[in-house]
Protein backbone atom coordinates (compact mmCIF):
# COMPACT_ATOMS: atom_id res chain seq x y z
CA UNK A 1 0.00 0.00 0.00
CA UNK A 2 1.50 3.47 -0.57
CA UNK A 3 2.73 5.80 1.92
CA UNK A 4 0.65 8.27 3.72
CA UNK A 5 -2.65 6.70 2.33
CA UNK A 6 -3.73 7.04 5.54
CA UNK A 7 -3.21 10.16 6.39
CA UNK A 8 -6.12 12.43 7.42
CA UNK A 9 -6.87 15.68 5.59
CA UNK A 10 -8.34 18.50 7.42
CA UNK A 11 -11.05 20.11 5.49
CA UNK A 12 -9.23 22.68 2.82
CA UNK A 13 -7.83 26.09 4.01
CA UNK A 14 -11.23 28.00 2.18
CA UNK A 15 -13.57 25.95 4.13
CA UNK A 16 -12.15 26.39 7.70
CA UNK A 17 -12.14 30.23 7.90
CA UNK A 18 -14.57 32.67 6.42
CA UNK A 19 -14.01 34.83 3.48
CA UNK A 20 -14.05 38.07 5.71
CA UNK A 21 -11.61 36.42 7.55
CA UNK A 22 -9.28 35.42 4.84
CA UNK A 23 -9.15 38.74 3.22
CA UNK A 24 -8.23 40.76 6.81
CA UNK A 25 -5.46 38.09 6.99
CA UNK A 26 -4.27 39.37 3.71
CA UNK A 27 -4.79 42.96 4.37
CA UNK A 28 -2.47 42.39 7.46
CA UNK A 29 0.27 40.51 6.47
CA UNK A 30 0.40 42.38 2.96
CA UNK A 31 0.76 45.55 4.78
CA UNK A 32 3.65 43.96 7.36
CA UNK A 33 5.48 42.38 4.29
CA UNK A 34 4.52 44.27 1.23
CA UNK A 35 7.06 42.02 -1.12
CA UNK A 36 5.90 38.50 0.06
CA UNK A 37 3.07 37.28 -1.13
CA UNK A 38 0.62 35.31 0.48
CA UNK A 39 0.64 31.73 -0.57
CA UNK A 40 -1.54 28.54 0.75
CA UNK A 41 -0.62 24.93 -0.72
CA UNK A 42 -2.59 21.93 -0.15
CA UNK A 43 -1.94 18.41 -0.85
CA UNK A 44 -4.83 17.12 -3.87
CA UNK A 45 -7.34 15.14 -2.06
CA UNK A 46 -6.51 12.12 -3.70
CA UNK A 47 -2.38 12.30 -3.42
CA UNK A 48 -1.26 8.91 -2.44
CA UNK A 49 2.20 9.45 -3.00
CA UNK A 50 3.64 12.64 -2.08
CA UNK A 51 3.87 13.43 1.47
CA UNK A 52 1.69 16.04 3.39
CA UNK A 53 3.52 19.46 3.86
CA UNK A 54 3.60 20.64 7.61
CA UNK A 55 2.40 23.72 6.66
CA UNK A 56 -0.46 25.69 4.79
CA UNK A 57 0.22 29.33 4.44
CA UNK A 58 3.34 30.47 2.90
CA UNK A 59 4.79 33.91 2.83
CA UNK A 60 7.04 34.12 -0.50
CA UNK A 61 9.40 36.71 -1.91
CA UNK A 62 7.64 38.23 -5.40
CA UNK A 63 10.95 37.95 -7.11
CA UNK A 64 11.54 34.25 -6.41
CA UNK A 65 10.48 32.29 -10.01
CA UNK A 66 8.25 28.77 -10.20
CA UNK A 67 10.83 27.20 -10.55
CA UNK A 68 12.79 28.23 -7.21
CA UNK A 69 9.69 27.70 -5.49
CA UNK A 70 8.82 24.46 -6.75
CA UNK A 71 12.67 23.41 -5.91
CA UNK A 72 11.61 24.74 -2.59
CA UNK A 73 8.67 22.20 -1.87
CA UNK A 74 10.38 19.30 -3.68
CA UNK A 75 13.27 19.99 -1.26
CA UNK A 76 11.10 19.90 1.95
CA UNK A 77 9.28 16.88 0.79
CA UNK A 78 12.89 14.99 0.10
CA UNK A 79 11.78 14.07 -3.46
CA UNK A 80 13.83 12.37 -5.97
CA UNK A 81 14.46 14.63 -9.49
CA UNK A 82 12.81 11.91 -10.96
CA UNK A 83 9.83 11.88 -8.84
CA UNK A 84 6.40 13.82 -10.29
CA UNK A 85 5.27 17.10 -8.44
CA UNK A 86 2.95 18.93 -9.90
CA UNK A 87 1.88 22.48 -8.42
CA UNK A 88 -1.14 23.11 -10.00
CA UNK A 89 -2.72 26.50 -9.31
CA UNK A 90 -6.53 27.41 -8.53
CA UNK A 91 -6.95 23.14 -9.46
CA UNK A 92 -6.75 23.92 -12.76
CA UNK A 93 -3.59 24.26 -14.97
CA UNK A 94 0.05 24.82 -14.11
CA UNK A 95 1.57 27.95 -13.93
CA UNK A 96 4.80 28.77 -16.55
CA UNK A 97 8.33 27.71 -14.35
CA UNK A 98 9.75 31.24 -15.63
CA UNK A 99 7.19 33.42 -14.48
CA UNK A 100 7.86 35.23 -10.80
CA UNK A 101 5.35 34.86 -7.93
CA UNK A 102 4.88 38.31 -8.38
CA UNK A 103 3.30 37.59 -12.11
CA UNK A 104 1.46 34.42 -10.61
CA UNK A 105 0.18 36.49 -7.98
CA UNK A 106 -1.00 39.40 -10.42
CA UNK A 107 -3.10 36.75 -12.60
CA UNK A 108 -4.03 34.01 -10.48
CA UNK A 109 -4.66 36.06 -6.88
CA UNK A 110 -8.10 35.15 -5.18
CA UNK A 111 -10.93 37.35 -4.44
CA UNK A 112 -9.43 37.20 -0.66
CA UNK A 113 -6.44 38.06 -1.74
CA UNK A 114 -4.09 34.43 -0.99
CA UNK A 115 -2.78 32.36 -4.18
CA UNK A 116 -4.02 28.86 -3.94
CA UNK A 117 -2.10 26.19 -5.37
CA UNK A 118 -2.75 22.29 -4.93
CA UNK A 119 -0.28 19.68 -5.64
CA UNK A 120 0.41 16.24 -6.60
CA UNK A 121 2.12 13.61 -8.36
CA UNK A 122 0.70 11.54 -11.07
CA UNK A 123 -2.10 8.74 -11.17
CA UNK A 124 -1.35 5.36 -11.42
CA UNK A 125 -2.66 3.23 -13.78
CA UNK A 126 -4.30 -0.18 -14.13
CA UNK A 127 -7.66 -2.17 -13.39
CA UNK A 128 -7.92 -5.28 -11.44
CA UNK A 129 -7.63 -5.94 -8.05
CA UNK A 130 -5.73 -9.34 -8.50
CA UNK A 131 -3.27 -6.70 -8.11
CA UNK A 132 -2.92 -7.48 -4.31
CA UNK A 133 -1.84 -11.14 -4.65
CA UNK A 134 1.56 -9.84 -5.99
CA UNK A 135 2.01 -6.72 -3.58
CA UNK A 136 1.88 -9.07 0.03
CA UNK B 1 -9.77 -14.64 -13.17
CA UNK B 2 -8.59 -15.60 -16.04
CA UNK B 3 -12.20 -16.67 -17.02
CA UNK B 4 -13.32 -13.25 -15.96
CA UNK B 5 -10.84 -11.60 -18.10
CA UNK B 6 -11.68 -13.69 -21.17
CA UNK B 7 -15.35 -12.67 -21.00
CA UNK B 8 -14.35 -8.83 -20.35
CA UNK B 9 -12.05 -8.84 -23.61
CA UNK B 10 -14.52 -11.18 -25.69
CA UNK B 11 -16.99 -8.66 -24.94
CA UNK B 12 -14.52 -5.78 -26.03
CA UNK B 13 -13.43 -7.21 -29.19
CA UNK B 14 -17.17 -7.03 -30.22
CA UNK B 15 -17.32 -3.51 -29.57
CA UNK B 16 -14.98 -2.15 -32.25
CA UNK B 17 -16.76 0.22 -34.27
CA UNK B 18 -15.53 1.28 -37.67
CA UNK B 19 -13.28 4.29 -38.41
CA UNK B 20 -15.42 7.43 -38.74
CA UNK B 21 -16.28 8.28 -42.13
CA UNK B 22 -15.78 11.88 -41.68
CA UNK B 23 -14.06 14.65 -43.87
CA UNK B 24 -12.41 15.54 -40.02
CA UNK B 25 -8.60 15.43 -40.51
CA UNK B 26 -6.99 11.92 -39.22
CA UNK B 27 -4.02 12.93 -37.28
CA UNK B 28 -1.41 9.79 -36.56
CA UNK B 29 1.68 10.36 -35.05
CA UNK B 30 2.41 13.05 -36.89
CA UNK B 31 0.70 12.50 -40.11
CA UNK B 32 -2.40 14.02 -41.77
CA UNK B 33 -4.79 12.10 -43.50
CA UNK B 34 -8.54 11.85 -45.02
CA UNK B 35 -10.59 9.57 -43.58
CA UNK B 36 -12.67 9.92 -46.82
CA UNK B 37 -10.19 8.97 -49.49
CA UNK B 38 -7.53 7.07 -47.34
CA UNK B 39 -9.18 4.67 -44.71
CA UNK B 40 -6.92 1.60 -46.08
CA UNK B 41 -3.55 4.26 -45.48
CA UNK B 42 -4.77 5.22 -42.33
CA UNK B 43 -5.58 1.71 -41.51
CA UNK B 44 -2.78 0.10 -42.45
CA UNK B 45 -0.48 2.99 -40.68
CA UNK B 46 -2.18 2.05 -37.38
CA UNK B 47 -1.88 -2.06 -37.74
CA UNK B 48 2.18 -0.88 -38.81
CA UNK B 49 2.67 0.04 -34.89
CA UNK B 50 3.51 -2.40 -32.49
CA UNK B 51 0.60 -3.27 -30.26
CA UNK B 52 1.57 -4.92 -26.98
CA UNK B 53 -0.78 -6.39 -24.56
CA UNK B 54 -1.35 -8.20 -21.41
CA UNK B 55 0.11 -11.71 -21.85
CA UNK B 56 -0.13 -14.79 -19.91
CA UNK B 57 1.85 -17.98 -19.17
CA UNK B 58 5.42 -15.92 -19.33
CA UNK B 59 8.42 -17.12 -17.67
CA UNK B 60 8.04 -16.14 -14.38
CA UNK B 61 9.41 -12.39 -13.41
CA UNK B 62 12.17 -12.85 -11.68
CA UNK B 63 11.96 -15.94 -11.28
CA UNK B 64 9.36 -16.57 -8.90
CA UNK B 65 6.86 -13.22 -9.50
CA UNK B 66 3.75 -12.97 -11.89
CA UNK B 67 4.11 -15.14 -14.96
CA UNK B 68 1.18 -12.55 -16.50
CA UNK B 69 0.27 -9.04 -15.98
CA UNK B 70 -3.15 -8.70 -16.48
CA UNK B 71 -4.78 -6.28 -14.26
CA UNK B 72 -1.65 -4.51 -13.31
CA UNK B 73 0.89 -4.35 -16.71
CA UNK B 74 -1.25 -1.98 -19.09
CA UNK B 75 1.30 1.25 -18.28
CA UNK B 76 4.56 -1.16 -18.70
CA UNK B 77 2.55 -2.39 -22.14
CA UNK B 78 2.10 1.67 -23.20
CA UNK B 79 5.45 2.38 -22.12
CA UNK B 80 6.70 -0.66 -24.84
CA UNK B 81 4.72 0.93 -27.49
CA UNK B 82 5.70 4.28 -27.18
CA UNK B 83 9.68 2.97 -27.25
CA UNK B 84 8.62 0.67 -30.08
CA UNK B 85 7.53 3.45 -31.96
CA UNK B 86 10.50 5.24 -31.25
CA UNK B 87 12.47 2.15 -32.58
CA UNK B 88 10.92 1.76 -35.25
CA UNK B 89 11.07 5.38 -36.04
CA UNK B 90 14.54 5.02 -35.71
CA UNK B 91 15.44 1.82 -37.96
CA UNK B 92 12.81 1.77 -40.28
CA UNK B 93 11.32 4.82 -40.82
CA UNK B 94 7.97 6.65 -40.35
CA UNK B 95 7.00 5.40 -43.48
CA UNK B 96 7.59 1.64 -42.86
CA UNK B 97 4.43 -0.69 -42.85
CA UNK B 98 3.98 -3.78 -41.37
CA UNK B 99 2.52 -6.49 -44.20
CA UNK B 100 0.52 -9.83 -43.01
CA UNK B 101 2.57 -12.82 -44.22
CA UNK B 102 5.39 -11.02 -45.66
CA UNK B 103 9.38 -11.46 -45.03
CA UNK B 104 10.00 -9.02 -42.09
CA UNK B 105 13.17 -6.82 -42.44
CA UNK B 106 15.69 -7.81 -40.13
CA UNK B 107 15.98 -4.38 -37.97
CA UNK B 108 11.64 -5.34 -37.40
CA UNK B 109 12.82 -8.52 -36.17
CA UNK B 110 15.46 -7.40 -33.83
CA UNK B 111 12.83 -4.55 -32.55
CA UNK B 112 10.03 -6.84 -31.72
CA UNK B 113 12.88 -9.48 -30.21
CA UNK B 114 13.59 -6.47 -27.74
CA UNK B 115 10.47 -6.62 -26.34
CA UNK B 116 9.44 -10.45 -26.16
CA UNK B 117 8.16 -11.04 -22.73
CA UNK B 118 11.37 -13.16 -21.19
CA UNK B 119 13.64 -11.70 -18.63
CA UNK B 120 17.04 -10.72 -20.78
CA UNK B 121 15.02 -8.39 -23.62
CA UNK B 122 16.05 -5.13 -23.40
CA UNK B 123 12.60 -3.66 -22.51
CA UNK B 124 10.28 -7.10 -21.77
CA UNK B 125 8.03 -6.16 -18.99
CA UNK B 126 10.04 -8.50 -16.74
CA UNK B 127 13.22 -5.99 -17.47
CA UNK B 128 10.68 -2.64 -16.87
CA UNK B 129 8.95 -4.41 -13.77
CA UNK B 130 12.13 -5.20 -12.26
CA UNK B 131 13.82 -1.74 -12.81
CA UNK B 132 10.83 -0.14 -11.34
CA UNK B 133 11.80 -1.47 -7.92
CA UNK B 134 14.26 1.04 -8.00
CA UNK B 135 11.59 3.80 -8.78
CA UNK B 136 9.53 2.40 -5.70
CA UNK B 137 7.32 0.14 -7.58
CA UNK B 138 7.39 -3.68 -6.01
CA UNK B 139 6.54 -6.05 -8.80
CA UNK B 140 2.93 -6.13 -10.00
CA UNK B 141 2.34 -2.51 -8.79
CA UNK B 142 0.76 -0.05 -11.20
CA UNK B 143 2.85 2.25 -12.82
CA UNK B 144 2.16 6.04 -13.72
CA UNK B 145 3.58 7.58 -17.06
CA UNK B 146 6.33 8.82 -15.41
CA UNK B 147 7.24 5.77 -13.71
CA UNK B 148 7.44 3.69 -17.06
CA UNK B 149 9.37 7.02 -18.21
CA UNK B 150 11.90 6.29 -15.93
CA UNK B 151 12.33 2.75 -16.03
CA UNK B 152 12.46 3.02 -19.84
CA UNK B 153 15.72 5.71 -19.43
CA UNK B 154 17.10 3.30 -17.97
CA UNK B 155 16.84 0.69 -19.98
CA UNK B 156 17.63 2.12 -23.06
CA UNK B 157 21.23 2.83 -21.94
CA UNK B 158 21.71 -0.99 -22.34
CA UNK B 159 20.66 -1.20 -25.71
CA UNK B 160 23.58 -0.28 -27.74
CA UNK B 161 22.22 -1.23 -31.17
CA UNK B 162 20.15 1.89 -31.00
CA UNK B 163 21.98 4.24 -29.01
CA UNK B 164 19.53 6.15 -27.57
CA UNK B 165 19.04 9.07 -25.64
CA UNK B 166 15.98 8.38 -23.60
CA UNK B 167 15.36 12.10 -21.40
CA UNK B 168 12.32 12.20 -19.19
CA UNK B 169 11.60 16.14 -19.02
CA UNK B 170 10.20 16.91 -14.77
CA UNK B 171 8.38 20.07 -14.10
CA UNK B 172 7.05 20.62 -17.22
CA UNK B 173 10.27 22.12 -18.50
CA UNK B 174 12.52 20.98 -21.28
CA UNK B 175 15.66 22.03 -20.93
CA UNK B 176 17.23 22.67 -24.58
CA UNK B 177 20.77 22.68 -23.08
CA UNK B 178 20.57 19.70 -21.50
CA UNK B 179 19.26 17.55 -24.03
CA UNK B 180 22.12 18.34 -26.62
CA UNK B 181 24.29 17.61 -23.98
CA UNK B 182 23.15 14.23 -23.22
CA UNK B 183 22.83 14.11 -27.80
CA UNK B 184 26.28 14.97 -28.51
CA UNK B 185 28.24 14.34 -24.84
CA UNK B 186 31.43 14.67 -27.01
CA UNK B 187 30.78 18.58 -26.84
CA UNK B 188 31.57 18.72 -22.99
CA UNK B 189 34.86 17.98 -22.61
CA UNK B 190 36.12 20.91 -24.76
CA UNK B 191 34.38 23.05 -22.44
CA UNK B 192 35.80 20.80 -19.07
CA UNK B 193 38.38 22.70 -17.14
CA UNK B 194 38.79 19.80 -14.95
CA UNK B 195 41.48 17.89 -15.96
CA UNK B 196 40.01 15.12 -13.91
CA UNK B 197 36.95 15.51 -16.20
CA UNK B 198 38.47 15.80 -18.77
CA UNK B 199 40.06 12.87 -18.79
CA UNK B 200 36.52 10.84 -17.98
CA UNK B 201 35.26 13.03 -21.14
CA UNK B 202 38.19 11.90 -23.39
CA UNK B 203 37.98 8.35 -22.53
CA UNK B 204 34.67 8.76 -23.77
CA UNK B 205 35.21 10.65 -27.05
CA UNK B 206 37.52 7.86 -28.29
CA UNK B 207 35.16 5.25 -27.24
CA UNK B 208 32.45 6.85 -28.99
CA UNK B 209 35.00 7.78 -32.05
CA UNK B 210 36.17 3.96 -32.41
CA UNK B 211 32.05 3.20 -31.82
CA UNK B 212 29.71 5.22 -34.71
CA UNK B 213 31.86 8.81 -34.84
CA UNK B 214 30.37 11.65 -32.89
CA UNK B 215 26.91 12.01 -34.29
CA UNK B 216 23.96 12.81 -32.32
CA UNK B 217 22.28 10.22 -30.35
CA UNK B 218 18.39 9.80 -31.58
CA UNK B 219 16.64 11.47 -29.01
CA UNK B 220 13.18 9.97 -27.44
CA UNK B 221 11.90 12.80 -25.13
CA UNK B 222 9.44 12.38 -22.85
CA UNK B 223 7.69 14.98 -20.83
CA UNK B 224 5.43 13.32 -18.02
CA UNK B 225 2.38 16.01 -17.49
CA UNK B 226 -0.42 16.63 -15.32
CA UNK B 227 -2.90 18.70 -17.12
CA UNK B 228 -5.62 19.20 -13.96
CA UNK B 229 -6.40 17.08 -10.72
CA UNK B 230 -9.40 15.00 -11.33
CA UNK B 231 -10.29 16.30 -15.10
CA UNK B 232 -8.06 17.56 -17.73
CA UNK B 233 -8.30 21.70 -18.19
CA UNK B 234 -9.94 21.94 -21.23
CA UNK B 235 -7.42 25.22 -22.22
CA UNK B 236 -4.96 22.32 -22.97
CA UNK B 237 -6.71 20.28 -25.64
CA UNK B 238 -5.70 21.99 -28.27
CA UNK B 239 -2.38 21.92 -27.40
CA UNK B 240 -2.43 18.45 -26.96
CA UNK B 241 -4.16 17.74 -30.80
CA UNK B 242 -1.18 19.91 -31.99
CA UNK B 243 1.62 17.16 -29.86
CA UNK B 244 -0.50 14.70 -32.72
CA UNK B 245 0.55 17.27 -35.28
CA UNK B 246 4.16 17.01 -35.00
CA UNK B 247 6.64 15.05 -37.56
CA UNK B 248 8.68 14.48 -34.06
CA UNK B 249 5.27 12.86 -32.08
CA UNK B 250 5.43 9.66 -30.58
CA UNK B 251 1.99 9.99 -29.26
CA UNK B 252 0.94 10.18 -25.79
CA UNK B 253 0.73 7.45 -22.79
CA UNK B 254 -2.07 8.08 -20.60
CA UNK B 255 -5.44 6.67 -20.49
CA UNK B 256 -9.21 7.00 -18.48
CA UNK B 257 -8.90 6.35 -15.20
CA UNK B 258 -7.69 2.93 -14.35
CA UNK B 259 -6.54 1.96 -17.87
CA UNK B 260 -3.30 2.65 -19.63
CA UNK B 261 -3.90 3.62 -23.16
CA UNK B 262 -1.44 4.73 -25.53
CA UNK B 263 -2.49 7.50 -28.11
CA UNK B 264 -1.32 7.84 -31.56
CA UNK B 265 -3.46 10.32 -33.05
CA UNK B 266 -7.10 11.97 -32.84
CA UNK B 267 -9.86 12.72 -35.35
CA UNK B 268 -12.15 15.62 -34.33
CA UNK B 269 -12.22 15.03 -30.84
CA UNK B 270 -11.81 11.84 -30.49
CA UNK B 271 -8.52 10.53 -29.40
CA UNK B 272 -7.21 7.08 -31.78
CA UNK B 273 -5.41 4.53 -29.16
CA UNK B 274 -4.04 1.24 -28.98
CA UNK B 275 -5.26 -0.37 -25.57
CA UNK B 276 -2.98 -3.37 -24.05
CA UNK B 277 -6.64 -4.70 -22.18
CA UNK B 278 -6.25 -7.99 -23.97
CA UNK B 279 -4.72 -10.98 -22.78
CA UNK B 280 -2.81 -12.93 -24.96
CA UNK B 281 -0.47 -15.97 -24.40
CA UNK B 282 3.02 -14.92 -24.53
CA UNK B 283 4.99 -15.75 -27.48
CA UNK B 284 8.03 -18.38 -27.83
CA UNK B 285 10.87 -15.87 -28.54
CA UNK B 286 12.20 -16.88 -32.13
CA UNK B 287 15.41 -15.70 -33.59
CA UNK B 288 14.70 -16.63 -36.75
CA UNK B 289 12.32 -14.57 -39.60
CA UNK B 290 9.90 -16.75 -39.00
CA UNK B 291 8.44 -14.90 -35.90
CA UNK B 292 4.98 -15.21 -35.03
CA UNK B 293 4.05 -11.67 -35.02
CA UNK B 294 0.24 -11.26 -35.68
CA UNK B 295 -0.78 -10.88 -32.48
CA UNK B 296 1.84 -7.71 -32.01
CA UNK B 297 -0.40 -5.93 -34.21
CA UNK B 298 -3.64 -4.71 -33.81
CA UNK B 299 -5.44 -5.71 -36.72
CA UNK B 300 -9.00 -4.12 -35.58
CA UNK B 301 -10.12 -0.72 -35.94
CA UNK B 302 -8.51 1.43 -33.49
CA UNK B 303 -10.11 2.26 -30.28
CA UNK B 304 -11.54 5.97 -30.10
CA UNK B 305 -12.95 7.88 -26.44
CA UNK B 306 -13.81 11.84 -26.93
CA UNK B 307 -10.39 13.82 -25.62
CA UNK B 308 -12.21 15.23 -22.41
CA UNK B 309 -12.28 11.96 -21.17
CA UNK B 310 -8.47 11.55 -20.69
CA UNK B 311 -7.07 11.39 -17.10
CA UNK B 312 -5.06 14.17 -16.65
CA UNK B 313 -1.70 12.43 -15.93
CA UNK B 314 0.30 11.47 -18.99
CA UNK B 315 3.30 11.56 -20.68
CA UNK B 316 3.58 12.95 -24.31
CA UNK B 317 6.45 11.85 -26.36
CA UNK B 318 8.76 13.07 -29.18
CA UNK B 319 11.60 11.41 -31.19
CA UNK B 320 14.03 13.54 -32.85
CA UNK B 321 16.93 10.79 -35.17
CA UNK B 322 19.14 14.14 -35.30
CA UNK B 323 19.83 17.48 -34.69
CA UNK B 324 17.77 19.47 -37.33
CA UNK B 325 14.99 17.17 -35.91
CA UNK B 326 15.55 18.21 -32.57
CA UNK B 327 15.71 22.03 -33.69
CA UNK B 328 13.02 22.05 -35.80
CA UNK B 329 10.93 20.55 -32.75
CA UNK B 330 12.12 23.45 -30.64
CA UNK B 331 10.98 25.81 -33.27
CA UNK B 332 7.51 24.38 -33.49
CA UNK B 333 7.03 24.40 -29.82
CA UNK B 334 8.29 28.20 -29.81
CA UNK B 335 5.89 28.93 -32.22
CA UNK B 336 3.00 27.37 -30.54
CA UNK B 337 3.41 29.21 -27.35
CA UNK B 338 3.37 32.29 -28.86
CA UNK B 339 0.20 32.26 -30.83
CA UNK B 340 -2.76 31.76 -28.56
CA UNK B 341 -5.45 29.66 -28.03
CA UNK B 342 -4.70 26.84 -25.44
CA UNK B 343 -2.41 26.77 -22.68
CA UNK B 344 1.33 25.71 -22.98
CA UNK B 345 1.40 22.14 -21.30
CA UNK B 346 4.96 22.56 -20.94
CA UNK B 347 7.86 24.87 -21.25
CA UNK B 348 11.09 25.26 -23.52
CA UNK B 349 13.91 26.79 -22.02
CA UNK B 350 17.12 27.46 -23.31
CA UNK B 351 19.32 26.43 -20.32
CA UNK B 352 19.28 25.68 -17.18
CA UNK B 353 18.64 28.58 -14.73
CA UNK B 354 21.40 29.71 -13.13
CA UNK B 355 19.91 29.24 -9.45
CA UNK B 356 19.49 25.73 -9.80
CA UNK B 357 22.80 25.04 -10.26
CA UNK B 358 22.88 25.66 -6.66
CA UNK B 359 19.44 24.64 -4.71
CA UNK B 360 21.37 25.20 -1.31
CA UNK B 361 22.24 28.72 -2.07
CA UNK B 362 18.30 29.16 -1.59
CA UNK B 363 17.61 29.77 2.30
CA UNK B 364 14.90 27.37 3.47
CA UNK B 365 14.73 27.53 6.86
CA UNK B 366 11.97 30.16 8.15
CA UNK B 367 13.58 33.45 8.71
CA UNK B 368 12.99 33.73 12.26
CA UNK B 369 13.50 37.65 12.63
CA UNK B 370 10.46 37.45 10.21
CA UNK B 371 8.80 34.71 12.28
CA UNK B 372 8.89 36.84 15.73
CA UNK B 373 7.21 40.32 14.13
CA UNK B 374 4.77 37.75 12.73
CA UNK B 375 3.87 35.74 15.95
CA UNK B 376 3.42 39.12 17.25
CA UNK B 377 1.18 40.11 14.63
CA UNK B 378 -0.61 36.86 14.55
CA UNK B 379 -0.56 35.84 17.73
CA UNK B 380 -4.10 34.69 18.46
CA UNK B 381 -4.52 32.45 15.38
CA UNK B 382 -3.83 28.91 15.02
CA UNK B 383 -2.21 28.51 11.81
CA UNK B 384 1.17 30.48 10.76
CA UNK B 385 2.82 31.38 7.77
CA UNK B 386 6.30 30.37 6.88
CA UNK B 387 7.95 32.80 5.31
CA UNK B 388 10.73 32.22 3.18
CA UNK B 389 13.34 34.54 2.34
CA UNK B 390 16.36 34.70 -0.26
Amino acid sequence: MAPFEKAQHPKPFKQRKSFATRKQEVAGIRSKFPTKVPVIIERYHREKYLPPLDKTKFLVPQELTMTQFVTIIRNRMTLMPSQAFYLLINNAGIASMSLTMAQVYKDHKDEDGFLYMTYASQEMFGHCKCVDQFLT
Amino acid sequence: MDAATLTYDTLRFGEFEDFPETSDPVWILGKQSNALTEKDEILSDITSRLWFTYRKNFQAIGGTGPTSDTGWGCMLRCGQMILAEALLRRHLGREWRWVRGQQPREEYIRILNSFIDKKDSYYSIHQIAQMGVGEGKSIGQWYGPNTVAQVLKKLAVFDRWSRLAVHVAMDNTVIIEEIKRLCMPWLDFEHSADPLEMNGYMEGACAMAFDDAAVWKPLVLLIPLRLGLSDINEAYIETLKQCFMMPQSLGVIGGKPNSAHYFIGFVGEELIYLDPHTTQPAVEPCESSEIQDDSYHCQHPPCRMHICELDPSIAVGFFCQTEDDFDDWCTHIRKLSSCRGGLPMFELVDSQPSHLISTEAINLTPDFSDSDRLERFFDSEDEEFEILSL
